[in-house]
């Protein structure tokens, strides 16, 4: 059946982007935060063409099992096949556009459209119309009219993500050598990890590129920013990142991790010491699995964004999308990440740790997300959205002699990761399509 | 009444639905329900589908359109959308055949309420 969504033309990019973003000399401006003209390309440019993620393969195990979630301000449904594959759809209706699916999650055998009862089965396919004698009647061709299916789906260690564009690159080579860090979190253990607990949800009154930022490569706000939760939470200050004898700023495409390898200090924030426990005990059998290096890394201060929207911290567990609702305003999905091999009770500290912190009352969250709303705010104002703003730590600190592979930064207070997330930005919006994108990559596609 | 053949109980096992095409009668559905049979109208009395691509659930068949259901062995129209009752015929089983008893003169639908 022919179901596949229709791609939208892309407009012409924006005249004088370098005036709101020049990388080489290290500053941005405001009105990235804040203009409409600017969200609407971010909208065709970045989230109708990157791969994003939808869900986690263990919310959907069975047939028919589905989430919804939204691509950028795209509502989908993602939903297992019979034959174990999943898809996306768009969560509106073929025929005047309501939307077929209100639950968050669920398990079903189809949806039934509210407005004129046309139904459609788990694979999107157009079953049936309530007065389907109307239809035979006008030659109606029930094979063109399935729900819209989103163009590509892949999935990456129980990761599932999705891209509208049928020409975007394989999701292997979207992330590159991110993958190597990546399992450091996600495949640490046998039978890799699964979601626990639902999807919480609030929204904040800023951009999205200001929160997903913070995760590419802000380690620099913690101690300053969350002073008094870290006071709160573990009885003292953050550790003291300038102190760490060895940590990296690693990117690639945009997608940013920076971090320590001190194993336990992201974990430590939660105030749970059986996780603490749980880490080290994990360790050596982490170390046979991946190595020394990312056995070092597996709760370690550190924070990670894939490009454009795409955030995780490893030992918190929490696992979150910035959902671009305007220039101004975002609605925050997030979820916790454990092992799926990890003792019940240890799944559930990490999911009540989670609340704690990461949650919209949590400690840590409400420090972020004041600042965050306040850096979009002041670009509301004309001139002032128009200064720069200063984006050039670490400016010659790429690690011309190592075995990591990668773009490699050495350090993790850096601002590395941050340029390389807004020059892939500036890309997407200087370019129509993926063949025209450029390849700022230096660093290697392996480990050595 | 017509004696129509519908297929061999060892073509049907429990639990399971079938589709019997008869273009002069209308398709029928065979039903196995943990032994017995029974024989139903295939077409959904509230639009086009199939009853035999439904689930059946306890002694109910799920249309696969809009999910109404029809009591298999009474044929009798669960709620909205599915108002008007499924035709239902009564069957004999002769060796390891399945017939359904059809009256030539179909007796007209019935809307409930
Ligand atoms: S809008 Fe969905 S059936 Fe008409
Ligand atoms: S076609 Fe059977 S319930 Fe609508
Ligand atoms: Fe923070």
């Amino acid at each position: 059946m022919s179901n596949i969504i229709k791609t939208i033309d892309v407009t012409d990019s924006l005249e004088n982007l370098k005036e709101v973003c020049d990388i080489e000399d290290g500053r941005i401006s405001g009105r990235i935060f804040y203009d409409q003209k600017i969200y609407e390309q971010e909208l065709e440019k970045i989230f109708a063409r990157c791969w994003l993620f939808v869900a986690h393969e263990s919310q959907i195990p069975n047939t028919g099992d589905y989430v919804t979630t939204t691509m950028g301000e795209d509502e989908v449904i993602v939903i297992r096949q019979k034959d174990g594959g999943i898809k996306v759809f768009l969560n509106a209706c073929p025929h005047r556009g309501n939307k077929v699916c209100f639950a968050e999650s669920g398990s079903t055998r189809g949806f039934i459209c509210n407005y004129h009862g046309w139904s459609f089965n788990v694979a999107g396919n157009l079953v049936g119309q309530h007065e389907s004698g109307i239809y035979e009647a006008s030659d109606f061709d029930k094979a063109k009219w399935g729900l819209k299916e989103v163009a590509q789906v892949e999935s990456w260690k129980g990761l599932v993500f999705a891209t509208f564009d049928p020409e975007a690159p394989t999701l292997q080579e979207y992330l590159g050598p991110m993958t190597w860090y990546l399992d450091a979190l996600f495949d640490n253990q046998e039978g890799g990890t699964e979601f626990v607990g639902g999807c919480i949800r609030s929204t904040y009154d800023c951009n999205w590129k200001i929160a997903a930022e913070n995760f590419v490569g802000d380690i620099l706000h913690a101690g300053w920013t969350h002073d008094s939760a870290a006071r709160a939470m573990l009885g003292g200050s953050v550790a003291k990142v300038s102190d760490f004898e060895e940590s990296y700023s690693v990117n690639w495409n945009g997608h940013g991790y920076e971090f320590a390898l001190d194993t336990v200090g992201n974990v430590a924030v939660l105030g749970e010491s059986a996780l603490n426990k749980y880490l080290h005990t994990i360790k050596p059998s982490v170390a046979e699995r991946l190595g020394e290096f990312r056995a070092n890394m597996i709760g370690a201060v550190s924070s990670c964004t894939l490009f454009p929207n795409f955030s995780f911290l490893a030992g918190q567990n929490t696992v979150r999308v910035w959902q671009p609702r305007g220039p101004n305003k975002i609605e925050l999905f997030t979820w916790v990440v454990v092992n799926k091999s990890a003792p019940q009770e240890i799944k559930e500290k990490w999911r009540k740790g989670a609340m704690m912190t990461f949650s919209p009352t949590g400690v840590f969250e409400m420090d972020d997300g004041e600042n965050w709303e306040y850096c979009t705010k002041t670009a509301k104002g004309r001139v002032t959205a128009a200064q720069d703003l200063y984006i050039g730590l670490g400016m010659n600190s790429r690690a011309e002699e190592t075995s990591l592979p990668g773009n490699v930064f050495k350090g993790q207070l850096n601002e590395a990761n941050a340029r390389a997330y807004y020059q892939q930005w500036f890309d997407h919006l200087s370019t129509k399509r993926w063949s025209e994108l450029p390849n700022r990559n230096f660093g290697k596609q392996e480990a050595e | 009444m017509e004696k129509v053949y519908l297929c061999k109980t060892s073509d049907l096992a429990e639990n399971q639905v079938k589709r019997i095409d008869n273009s002069e009668h209308g398709d029928i559905a065979v039903y196995n329900l943990g032994g017995n049979y029974y024989a139903t109208a295939d077409l959904c009395t509230h639009a086009t589908a199939s009853l035999a691509e439904g689930d059946i659930e306890d002694e109910m068949i799920v249309c696969p359109v809009h999910w109404g259901q029809f009591h298999i062995p009474t044929g009798r129209a669960q709620g909205f959308p599915c108002e008007i009752d499924l035709r239902t015929y009564p069957v004999a089983i002769e060796g390891d055949a399945i017939y359904a008893l059809v009256e030539v003169a179909a007796p007209a639908l019935i809307a409930k309420g």
